[in-house]
């Protein structure tokens, strides 16, 4: 009976702490959403008023008008899935020959690819920036394509990693068969790896569509993406902000990435387990 | 690590053919091997080393980027380093935003997943709950924060209100910096997701094992969850601490004014190392000067990531289960 009554109030705290947990988490996007759907006139009353009257779903449709949102979105749509394609492409191809071929030198290239995750990247953009201004690549693609087609460390590693764990008979096999290397890359190890495949999208496209300080150092102003927009565009002619418009065009903004997080959940967190980090 | 039973099994391609001798063979596996890996190595010297030895070079000048008028002005721009009260200052914030960051993120993440990693109703729901924020881009969280801290319209003075309390102007000194701290701590679901799946694969036979030994739940969790999980543990310490010591966006995206004068107006609480470094490029020109910042924060943070490992490799335990031999 006790055991009962004691077990039961465990449960009841645990839930107890998970609510106010989820409370103060969801809390601010709430927050966001609730601006999002006020009047102009119910922004700054005093006292505050948490829930707007009626809900001004109009404000999102003004959101996209006020700024140009769609042709911002056009380009971090595909700057993002420029860079997505490129990024996982590319270190599935890198992260094959750190798996799977060998060479001398292979554990000095292995050592440095962990160390670059250590590298600290801001310290390496503004002095790449300057380079590209020198070279006229401000103001378009390039730079994403170059850094897309380099990969990015931590994905090859975790391309490393599965492919590492993969059955050698796979390519004993083909090579039997008179099969190359490039031929097994993509005929029998790209097929098998989408969970990573589709993680590494997903996160190099999140990754991509958020990023503020690339763009906003790379890109002018009408071929700058969403994320630069979004932080300079929702203001008065007397340079306030507006608020209930920005809350309901950031939270456009973050929709896609919530709805990607969503239907891919199993992928970011896979994303992690498969990486077996020592 | 695999690499020397691979050297063993190095099967080139094209061996279906006999070739002859061992040299061309060992000749195509090298070629193959550069083939894959090629591309990473030309990246990274053309966008790692190459901007490293560009910033470097500009260090040693007066140059502001545009003029043709610049000269060499040996190491000037690093004893200026040391006599510019902005970058002592702003390096002491980065230190302390890194002190007042980096522990709380990994132990609440830490404390999270221990909540998360046992079976109950909703278990998914809460999971997703908490790890939203942090697929967040920083741009949207900044801008919410921004609308929540606002003093006119925000949530934070409405339940001040509430209470009776004065409005406070949260997006300037000296809140502005704790805004800064609840904003990155709102993302903490992350290293709570990364500490979650460490979790799950401790191995369940110890823990019931240490239960029939009449060891209570802190005990193991002290004695057996916490060893096994130094490492992950560890990998959080190192890449928040080299993250905190580059923080700048949120500095930028936080303060009063949007745009490229924004480096200009972010209140002192949150001028940190790398917005100082910012400023001195962006804002004054200094490209010299301001390398010359960049390479000590460089060195700065290698020798910091030095010290962490030295006192890591003491605290972490090794021995647990060998991740290749887990079973998935």
């Amino acid at each position: 009976m006790t055991e009962t009554i004691a077990r039961r109030a465990r449960v009841t705290a645990l839930y107890i702490c998970l609510i106010v947990l989820a409370v103060i988490f969801s809390g601010p996007l709430g927050w966001l959403i609730l601006t999002s759907l006020k009047a102009p006139n119910e922004l700054s009353v005093f006292p505050i008023q948490l829930l707007p009257s009626t809900p001004q779903w109009h404000n999102y449709i003004d959101a996209i008008t006020f700024i140009d949102f769609l042709g911002y979105a056009r380009n971090s749509l595909i700057l993002a899935t420029l860079s997505a394609v490129l990024t996982t492409i590319s270190s599935a191809w890198m992260a094959y020959g750190f798996a799977r071929l060998s060479a001398p030198g292979k554990k000095f290239w292995f050592g440095l690819l962990i160390s670059t995750m250590m590298m600290p990247g801001i310290i390496t953009l503004i002095p790449t920036y300057l380079m590209f201004a020198k070279m006229g690549l401000v103001d378009t693609y390039v730079p994403w394509i170059l850094w897309g087609l380099s990969g990015a460390a931590y994905m090859i590693f975790l391309f490393r990693q599965f492919f590492s764990g993969m059955p050698k008979e796979l390519e004993e096999a083909a090579i039997l068969d008179g099969c190359g290397h490039v031929r097994i890359f993509w005929r029998i190890f790209i097929p098998q790896s989408w969970p990573v495949l589709a993680a590494c999208m997903v996160l190099t496209f999140t990754a991509a569509w958020g990023d503020y300080i690339a763009p906003s150092l790379l890109l002018s102003s009408d071929r700058t993406t969403l994320a630069v927009a979004m932080t300079a565009g929702y203001v008065n002619e007397k340079g306030f902000p507006v608020q209930n418009l920005l809350a309901a065009g950031s939270t456009l903004f973050i929709l896609p990435v919530l709805l990607m997080f969503l239907f891919f959940q199993r992928f970011f967190v896979q994303g992690f387990s498969t990486s077996g980090l020592k | 690590m695999t690499a020397t039973l691979e050297a063993l099994r190095d099967t080139p391609p094209g061996t279906a053919r006999p070739r002859s001798g061992k040299r061309g063979r060992a000749g195509q596996g090298i070629r193959t091997f550069y083939l894959f890996v090629g591309p990473w190595i030309a990246g990274f010297v053309l966008l790692t080393i190459f901007p490293l030895a560009y910033a470097f070079w500009m260090s040693l000048t007066n140059t502001d980027g545009l003029s043709p008028n610049w000269s060499y002005v040996g190491l000037d721009n690093y004893v200026r380093v040391f006599q510019d009260q902005q970058t002592i200052a702003s390096l002491g914030r980065t230190m302390v935003f890194m002190l007042a960051t980096v522990p709380t993120g990994v132990a609440a993440g830490l404390a999270m997943a221990v909540l998360l990693n046992r079976d109950f109703r909703g278990r998914a729901l809460f999971r997703a709950l908490f790890y939203l924020p942090a697929v967040v881009p920083g741009v949207a969280a900044a801008l919410t924060f921004k609308i929540i801290f606002d003093k006119n319209a925000g949530f934070a003075n409405a339940a001040i209100g509430a209470t009776g309390g004065e409005p406070i102007s949260w997006l300037a000194d000296p809140y502005v910096r704790m805004v800064l701290i609840f904003m990155i701590l709102w993302g903490v679901g992350g290293s709570m997701i990364v500490s979650l799946a460490a979790l799950q694969d401790v191995p369940r036979e110890l823990l019931e094992a240490a239960k029939v030994d009449g060891a209570g739940p802190v005990y193991s969790f002290f004695r057996i969850t916490l060893p096994l999980l130094s490492p992950i543990i560890f990998f959080q310490v190192v890449t928040g601490v080299i993250g905190s010591l580059q923080v700048f966006v949120p500095s930028l995206l936080l303060a009063p004014v949007n745009g490229a004068a924004a480096v200009t107006a972010v209140p002192e609480g949150n001028y940190f190392f790398m917005v100082h470094v910012y400023a001195e490029y962006f804002a004054k020109s200094h490209f010299g000067y301001a390398s010359a910042l960049l390479w000590v924060l460089f060195l700065f943070v290698l020798l910091i990531t030095g010290v962490v490992f030295k006192i890591g490799n003491r605290a972490v335990f090794y021995g647990g289960v060998d991740p290749s031999e887990r079973k998935d």
